[in-house]
Order: structure tokens, then sequence, then C-alpha cells
């Protein structure tokens, strides 16, 4: 078993890294809110870009220092599993959000990654004591897990643009246009097209990554819970049903966005099965041969 | 006049303190301009001039070469009127030093204009800055003071909420498009009517990129008179049906006693269309379009109240921005004020 001996990055352990990265994410939100809201002007993407990367470099610190103290990728538990998926949203919003020129999806992020941040740090029983590998050893079946998280943080992302768009449209609806944060919402048909495209995305790497876990399941049978496997193909399946309604038109814009916002909840509450890990535990014990894959200190 | 011995002054005729008929009489058309620069500057009372003139205001700033010459230019203008020198100052208002400058600010940054807000009194004001220049009218002060006065309008109009949200029924509608579609360029709209609001309408769905028409009225003959004009396709109403799914964007303003546009015929053109929302503007009075077409699910129908009250919204959010800036106004005329009394321009 890895060594649980308190590790250092820089002068700092990792909750430590996570608590500063949960800070700037908290005055990342507090500050474009009082910019839209107060203020009446949206604060320029280019600053909130900014903050939120600072913010996800002291994640990814964190991450990192906790990688390096259990010698694995931090995925052995809820707290671990929910951070991991703040980091992939934020690494979207990071990296593919500025294509989609939304000035309030800084916020939006910045307001889901705080709260899913504190939710994690706070609920002490999430960062549970007793850390077992629960994604196994196989640093294929880390892969699978990695991936399917990101997933997780796309389709975060597109509970968020469906949370505009419902927002955008009860607006319309009522015609309240004035004021709030109206002015700075982009337009319903630009919503439905961002999501189409966060629902391709985040599905097909959900996707491969169970393609991934399949492979790991056929040749080991016992090794994951039938549970956690039924929870992980009903929401791909959730998924894929919203995108086949959607592309055939059967879905309207407004049900499509309830439904992802539905699904993503869902997922968020089918961590807790993957969390469970009675099966592994037994299996863990046997299989002593850790893998270096994604072990930073191998790197 | 007295201006309380400071050298710079502005003399101002402007819908706040003239009604129409005195704002016409003391019009200066803008071949006329030059001829008055000319006679003012010919009386040698000021060293730098600057006139400006647009449809609701006259205004003539100027550096003054001793303080007690005011009177000297009010005589310039009322010469050039042909109207007796008293009479003008009935009407004339001065205002001088620092107030002069917070006066120029606030005039650029539209929070004097008739519609609060408005952006085109700064590109007037502009122009007749740059026309005064290029005639070597403006100096070392009236340079300074109009250069960072519309750095300061620009400071307002971009941190306040002076200049957002838009004042007219036309705009609104547009805006709202936007909210909706984007990008205009791939929204189509049909104007049932061929009125002179629904005309309105369609030339500032054109300015903002739509590219997309369609006319319709009763008499087809009258449809294609009118696509003549505006540019589109021409339709009758009576076939309505058949081309509305075509359209993202439907502004009506037909006088009819009956809506033209019911639920039923709404709901079988959105199941003949993909599900992009459809944007109904009823300009009409009686109504043209069924209040329960709004009810349907991506169908947004806004009538000419809805349209007013968000105009009314808007203006009264300009109005609560006005403390706001003029506080910004005042506190830049300072600063100007202090920089000309440095560089003893005062």
């Amino acid at each position: 078993m890895p060594s649980e001996t308190e590790i250092y990055l820089l002068g700092l352990r990792d909750k430590q890294w996570i608590w500063l990265a949960t800070v700037v994410f908290a005055s990342t939100f507090l500050l474009a809110s009082y910019s839209a809201l107060k203020l009446r002007r949206k604060t320029g993407r280019p600053y909130i870009v900014s903050l939120v990367s600072i913010g996800w470099i002291l994640q990814t610190l964190g991450l990192y220092a906790r990688g390096l103290q259990y010698g694995g990728c931090p995925l052995a538990n809820k707290f671990e599993l929910v951070q991991f998926m703040v980091w992939s949203t934020i690494a979207i919003y990071i990296f593919i959000g500025p294509a989609f020129r939304v000035s309030l999806l800084g916020l939006f992020t910045s307001g889901f990654a705080c709260v899913f941040s504190i939710l994690s740090m706070t609920v002490s029983s999430w960062d549970s004591a007793s850390r077992a590998a629960i994604f196994g050893d196989s640093p294929w079946i880390e892969a699978h897990a990695a991936l399917a998280l990101f997933s997780y943080g796309v389709f975060g992302l597109l509970s968020l643009t469906s949370a505009m768009y419902l927002m955008q449209s009860r607006s319309l609806k009522r015609k309240e246009v004035v004021g709030g944060l109206f002015p700075f919402m982009p337009s319903l048909v630009e919503l439905v097209s961002i999501n189409r495209r966060l629902l391709t995305m985040g599905w097909i790497i959900l996707t491969v990554s169970l393609g991934i876990g399949y492979k790991y399941f056929a040749l080991d049978t016992d090794s994951v819970m039938t549970i956690k496997l039924a929870a992980t193909i009903v929401i791909w399946l959730a998924y894929g049903i919203i995108f086949i309604l959607r592309a055939r038109r059967i879905f309207s814009s407004k049900r499509f966005s309830w439904a992802c916002i539905a699904v993503f909840i869902a997922a968020l509450l089918s961590l807790s099965v993957v969390t469970r890990n009675e099966k592994r535990e037994a299996s863990s014990a046997e299989s002593a041969s850790v893998s270096n894959y994604c072990d930073p200190r191998a790197s | 006049m007295s201006q309380g011995g400071d050298s710079l002054v502005v003399l101002t005729i402007n819908h706040e303190t003239a009604p129409l008929a005195v704002r016409e009489t003391y019009a200066v058309a803008d071949e006329d301009a030059v001829r008055l620069y000319e006679l003012a500057s010919s009386t040698n009372a000021a060293e730098e001039l600057l006139v400006l003139n647009t449809c609701n205001r006259f205004e003539l700033y100027a550096r003054l070469r001793e303080a007690s010459e005011t009177d000297t230019l009010v005589a310039a203008i009322a010469d050039f009127h042909g109207k007796p020198a008293s009479e003008l100052e009935q009407v004339l208002h001065l205002r001088s030093g620092r107030e002069a400058i917070q006066h120029l600010i606030e005039v650029s940054a539209g929070l004097r204009s008739q519609i609060t807000g408005e952006v085109e009194i700064f590109g007037q004001v502009k122009v007749a800055y740059a026309t005064s220049k290029e005639n070597g009218y403006t100096g070392k002060a009236l340079n300074r003071i109009f250069q960072k006065g519309f750095q300061a309008a620009k400071l307002i109009r971009n941190s306040t909420q002076i200049g957002e949200g838009q004042i007219n029924i036309s705009n609104v509608a547009v805006e709202l498009a936007g909210k909706i579609f984007g990008s205009l360029a791939n929204a189509a709209t049909l104007s049932l009517g061929t009125g002179e609001i629904g005309e309105k309408t369609v030339k500032a769905l054109r300015s903002r990129g739509a590219r997309r028409f369609g006319i319709a009225s009763r008499q087809r003959e009258r449809a294609e008179s009118i696509v003549g004009q505006w540019g589109g396709r021409p339709h009758t109403i009576a076939d309505l049906e058949t081309y509305l799914p075509e359209y993202d964007i439907v502004i009506a303003s037909v006088g009819t006693e009956q809506a033209i546009l019911n639920e039923r015929l709404v709901e079988r053109g959105l199941g003949r269309r993909d599900d992009r929302p459809l944007f109904l503007i009823d300009l009409g009075l009686p109504r043209n379009i069924e209040q329960a077409c709004g009810e349907l699910d991506n169908v947004f129908l806004y009538n000419l109240d809805d349209l007013a009250a968000i105009a009314d919204e808007n203006l009264q959010e300009r109005r609560n921005a006005m403390p706001q800036c003029q506080r910004i106004a005042a506190q830049k005329a300072q600063l100007i004020w202090e920089s000309l009394q440095k560089r003893g321009l005062t």
C-alpha cells in the first residue's frame, strides 16, 4: 500500500492547496456576481478566465500533492471524485469555454466549482480515512475512471449551460428582460448550440471510458459491483437517449435542458454507488501489485 | 451677462432652457456656422471658439481674452441672427469655469439630451470640435477641455447604465430578437402588413444583420410593391399557413378586427419547422396575434404594450443612473479645471 505520511508540496498540504483554490473560485464568483448585478456591467472574460485559471492551478497542485501522498490517481473516495469532477469542469471552461464566447459562463462555472468544492471539503465522511483504491490496480481502469469523471465534468458544464438556457427562456417568456443577469446572457440559439456540442463531447468521452472499463470488466467480472456497473450504464444510456431524442427533434430545447440537469444530478448521486467497494476491498487484498500508472511519484 | 470672472464660458440655448420655437429661431445651419465663427472671431473677444449646433441645442464655447467680454460675444450672436442682444439674453444661458466643463461632459455623455443617454450627441460634439480645430479656432485650453471631456464622457458611458437598453419600440424588438437568435443573419423575418411601424422594425432588423425577409399584404400587388422598396419575398396574408414555418421572426401590424395569427395556426407552423424559436411581434391595434400563441413552447410573443413597457423600464434605468453619471462628470470637470489652472489657461 502507498505511504500515508503527509506530503507537503511547496510548503502546503493537499487540502490547503484545495482550500486556496476554493477561495479563488468563491472570490471569482462574488466578483463576477457583484459586477453583473450591482455594477450592472460584465467583468471582462479575460479577467474571469485568468482568475479561474489561478484557482484551477491551485487545485491541480492540491490534487497532485494528494496523488504523491497516496501513490496513485486521487480517485479513491467521494471527496476526490468530486474534486476531480470540478477540476475537469474548470479545465473544459478554461480550454474550450472561450470558443463559446459566453461571458457569464465564468460566473456560473466558478459558482459551481465553489459550491461542490466547499461541499466536498466540509462533509468529512466523504474523505474517508480508510482509503481503499476503489478503481483497482490496472492502469487501464484508472484511465477508465479518470475519463468517466472527466465526462462528468463536461456534463457539469452542460448542466450549467442548460440552466442558463432555462433562465433565459423564462425571462423572455415572462418579459422580465430589464436588469438582473439578462443583459449578459447569450442568445437562446447560441445556448442550444453549445448544449448540443457539450452533450456530444461528454457522451463520446463517457463511451470511451466505458469501452475501456468493459475490457477490464470482461477480463475480471468479479472486480466490478453489479450496482456500480448498472448505475454507470444507466447514466450512459440516459445521456444517449437524450442525445437521440434531441437529434430526432423529439425533445424540445426546454425539455432537453431539464433532462440534462436531471441526469447530471442522477450522475452525482451515482457517485455514492461508485465509491462503494466491498468487492474491491476483498479482491484488492489479493492483488497487491500496485500499478505505477498515474502515480505522480513514478514520473 | 455675468460669468463670475472666468475666461472659459459656454453660451447655450437648448431644449432644457428654451421651447422649440426659440430653438428654431436661433438654430445655425451647418453652412452658416463658418460665418458665425468669423463674426465672433472678428470681435476679438475670444482667443478660442467652438460652435456646437444640433437639432436641440446651440452652444458656443469660448475662452475669452478678458472675463468681461461675454457681452461682446452675445452681441455677435445676436447680430448673426439679426435680433437684439437683449432678446437673445432672455433665452441664452451662461455657464463658466468648472461648470462649463461639467456641462460639456454631460452633453457629450448624453446626460442632457432629450432622449436620456442617446449616443448620437457624442459624435456631433466630436464633429464640432474637429471643425473648430481644423479652422484654427481652438487652442490649448479648448483642446485640453474637449479631449479630456471626451475621455470623461466615454468613462460615463462605459461604466454606468446611461446608454444601456433600447428606448424605442423598434429597437427594443430588435434587441429581443438578438437575445433569442444571436446573429440575425440566419433569422428569417416576416412582416405581416406594410405599415410604418412594421417598416421601421424591418429596417432596424436589417441594420442589425437580418438578411431574409418576407412581406405579406392582403393584396399581392401591394406586397410586391413594398418588396420593391424594402426587399424580400412577397406573400399574401391569405396563404399565411403555407409560408409561416419558414420564418423565425414575425412582425404583425395589420389593421384588422380579428387576430390573423391564432394558436392553431402557430401550433401547426411549429410542427413543420425545426426546433428554432419563434419570435412574434404584435404591433397591431387591435392585436393581430392571439395571446394564447405566447403560451406555446419556444414561442415568444410581445405586443405593443410589452415593448413600450420595456422601453419605459430601460429609460427609467437610464434616469436612475443620472446621479452617478453627474457625480463622475463633476469629479472629472474638477480635475480638468485644476489642470487648466496649473497651466495658466483659465
